[in-house]
């Protein structure tokens, strides 16, 4: 995904390292780096989060934020389901490479794979729930993704994140009436009550599922994979697992070459057990960021707590 | 803003400061590096310590890219082979130059570089490749000019890169060491840092074809995880700003052994290993 140029003894030493399951900043295969993560970070969007991985501070770091709004059906569209509309954005500043027109490409591919993610069946959240009335009006939630800063594994990020603002994300809460007209025929009508403390959760934001993605490395695979690591990858390939331990989704990218079978059955299984690792962790993670949200004041600063906030 | 209502009283020095903070509106003194005056009022233009000799006031940025000196041993990545010539990354403003004729050929031949040398400048050297280099000269625009006109010189394999701020890598007599675990290091000035299995100098010099190969010793496991354990220390003494120099390696990787590799850039574990260095530094004075 990066446009890093490695040396061929650099190449060589992560990929004898990966084989030999020792990774050069000495994790194994299947460790993972640090995760930090803040909820409520935009004021004005209904849900947000920011979530780096990495460690000390440096890392891929991306801010979500889900911003709702009413629009009304226009005949074609389903009648009675809301809708969800992503769009990922990666800052010039992330990375020399996404400067010009240089991220469009990337914004692109992470933007379906989010939507896919998401706008099916499997993602957990019931868009039946975002229809107003049907026929007549329905929620439409905006996911925008901003990526800050690229240091591989980019995709794991963007899910921790989004899954963190969606979760986060409370609707105003609509009043629906149904009145008659002269004519006699009844018609509802509906009021969006305008008061910020009277919100109601997004339902199902909790049974998103999480992503793994997995780098081939010579005869091997990764998951959470490094910037160097990414330069040297084969082959990517993304998992989404539901809490429920359903796997939902499948993307592969950055192909240069194809999977083993043998490979494949191999990951998928392995992917469902970082998964329910992963979901413990992100609970952990959010958990700690509602609370810190809250009470914000009482966290004790340290020399450098820096390295872990934003 | 204190500052600005006893410029006087307050000692100025020793203050961070983030772009735009002003910094005094006394016109006793004058304006250096990082920092820009507007109506009589000296402004920080980068985030940094303030820093005042006399009555010249500049600010010191806290990140910074490397400046070159003449003399200077660094580490840098080809990016790019042009006519005669190499140009390379060594995390400046703009990239260096190593020219062809700055190098030596296998063996240690002495002549002047033909048309046929020119054709093969890949075999020598070819995108992406790290070089250990030091600097010779300056061109007319501010690029340094290299050169590897040295058997220690040349290419770097069995290893791993660390990037690190360049302001903590001090300028010392020897960039090269051998450290007790068994590990090089190159310690460029411009913060690029080479770790790798420890090679002996004279099984380079006995095979000339060496200098140029792009093949990896073979490295074992053992080997794999002192040198990762190496790269995290320079790594975790990077992020907490601790100067990075072989006594302060060494006192980090032999503090780091009751950790695993793996936990060494932890947040916790780092900030405990970076406060015994910094303690230990401060001790040696």
């Amino acid at each position: 995904m990066a446009s890093l140029i490695l040396s061929p003894a650099e190449q060589d030493y992560i990929i004898r390292g990966v084989e030999s399951g020792f990774r050069a900043d000495g994790r194994g295969s299947l460790d993972r780096r640090e995760v930090s993560l803040r909820t409520g970070m935009i004021s004005q969007a209904n849900g947000s989060a920011r979530c780096r991985i990495g460690n000390l501070g440096v890392g891929t770091d991306v801010l979500v934020g889900v911003k709702a709004e009413v629009n009304s059906w226009t005949p074609g569209e389903a009648e009675d389901v809301g809708s969800i509309v992503c769009n990922v954005e990666c800052s010039p500043s992330a990375a020399q490479e996404f400067e010009g027109r240089g991220a469009e490409e990337i914004n692109v591919e992470l933007t379906q794979l989010l939507d896919r993610i998401l706008n099916g069946p499997q993602s957990g959240l019931d868009l039946k729930k975002l229809c107003i009335i049907p026929k007549q009006a329905y929620w439409v939630l905006h996911i925008d993704a901003l990526v800050l800063d690229v240091k591989g594994s980019i995709i794991d990020t963007l899910v921790w994140a989004t899954r963190a603002a969606l979760m986060s994300t409370s609707l105003p809460r609509v009043v629906v009436e149904t009145i008659g007209d002269e004519m006699g025929n009844m018609q509802a009508e509906f009021d969006v009550v305008d008061d910020p403390e009277d919100l109601t959760p997004l339902e199902g934001a909790e049974n998103l599922p999480i992503s793994v993605t997995f780098s081939q490395i010579g005869k091997r695979y990764v998951v959470d994979a490094s910037e160097q690591e990414e330069a040297v990858t084969q082959a990517r390939l993304t998992v989404a697992v539901s809490p429920a331990m359903e796997i939902c989704a499948i993307q592969k990218g950055g192909m240069l070459r194809g999977f083993p079978p043998s490979l494949l059955t191999e990951i998928l299984e392995t992917a469902q057990r970082i998964a329910r690792e992963e979901l413990t962790r992100f609970k952990t993670h959010y958990d700690n960021a509602k609370s810190h949200f809250t009470s914000q004041a009482d966290e004790p600063s340290t020399g450098s707590t820096f390295l872990v906030q934003f | 803003m204190e500052i600005d209502e006893a410029p006087q009283k307050v000692d100025i020095a020793a203050r961070i400061v983030t772009p735009g903070t002003a910094i005094t509106n006394d016109p006793a003194f004058m304006r250096g590096h990082g920092t820009f005056s507007e109506h009589d009022t000296i402004y920080s233009s980068v985030a940094g310590v303030v820093e005042r000799i006399n009555k010249l006031v500049s600010v010191r940025p806290l990140k910074q890219r490397y400046s070159g000196e003449i003399g200077d041993i660094i580490v840098g990545r080809i990016t790019e082979v042009a006519s005669k010539r190499w140009r390379v990354d060594v995390n400046s403003r703009q990239d260096g130059v190593l020219l062809l004729s700055s190098i030596n050929l296998p063996g240690g031949i002495q002549r002047r570089k033909s048309e046929s040398d020119e054709l093969q400048m890949r075999t020598f050297f070819a995108e992406g490749d790290l070089v250990f280099a030091e600097v010779q000269s300056y061109f007319a625009d501010g690029a340094l000019s290299l050169h590897t006109r040295s058997i220690q010189y040349g290419k770097l394999r069995n290893g791993t890169l660390v990037t690190a701020f360049p302001q903590l890598v001090p300028r010392s007599r020897s960039h090269f060491h051998t450290l007790p675990c068994g590990v090089d290091v190159v310690l460029g000035v411009n913060g690029y840092i080479w770790v790798s299995k420890h090679v002996p100098a004279s099984k380079v010099e006995a095979n000339a074809e060496l200098i140029y190969s792009d093949k990896n010793e073979p490295i074992s496991d053992d080997e794999r995880e002192v040198i990762a354990r190496v790269a995290n220390c320079i790594q975790l003494l990077n992020r907490m700003y601790v100067k990075i120099t072989d006594t302060s390696i060494i006192f980090a990787y032999d503090a780091s052994v009751a950790h695993p590799v793996k936990d060494l850039l932890k947040h916790d574990v780092a900030v405990e290993l970076a406060h015994n260095v910094m303690a230990y530094l401060e001790q040696q004075g």
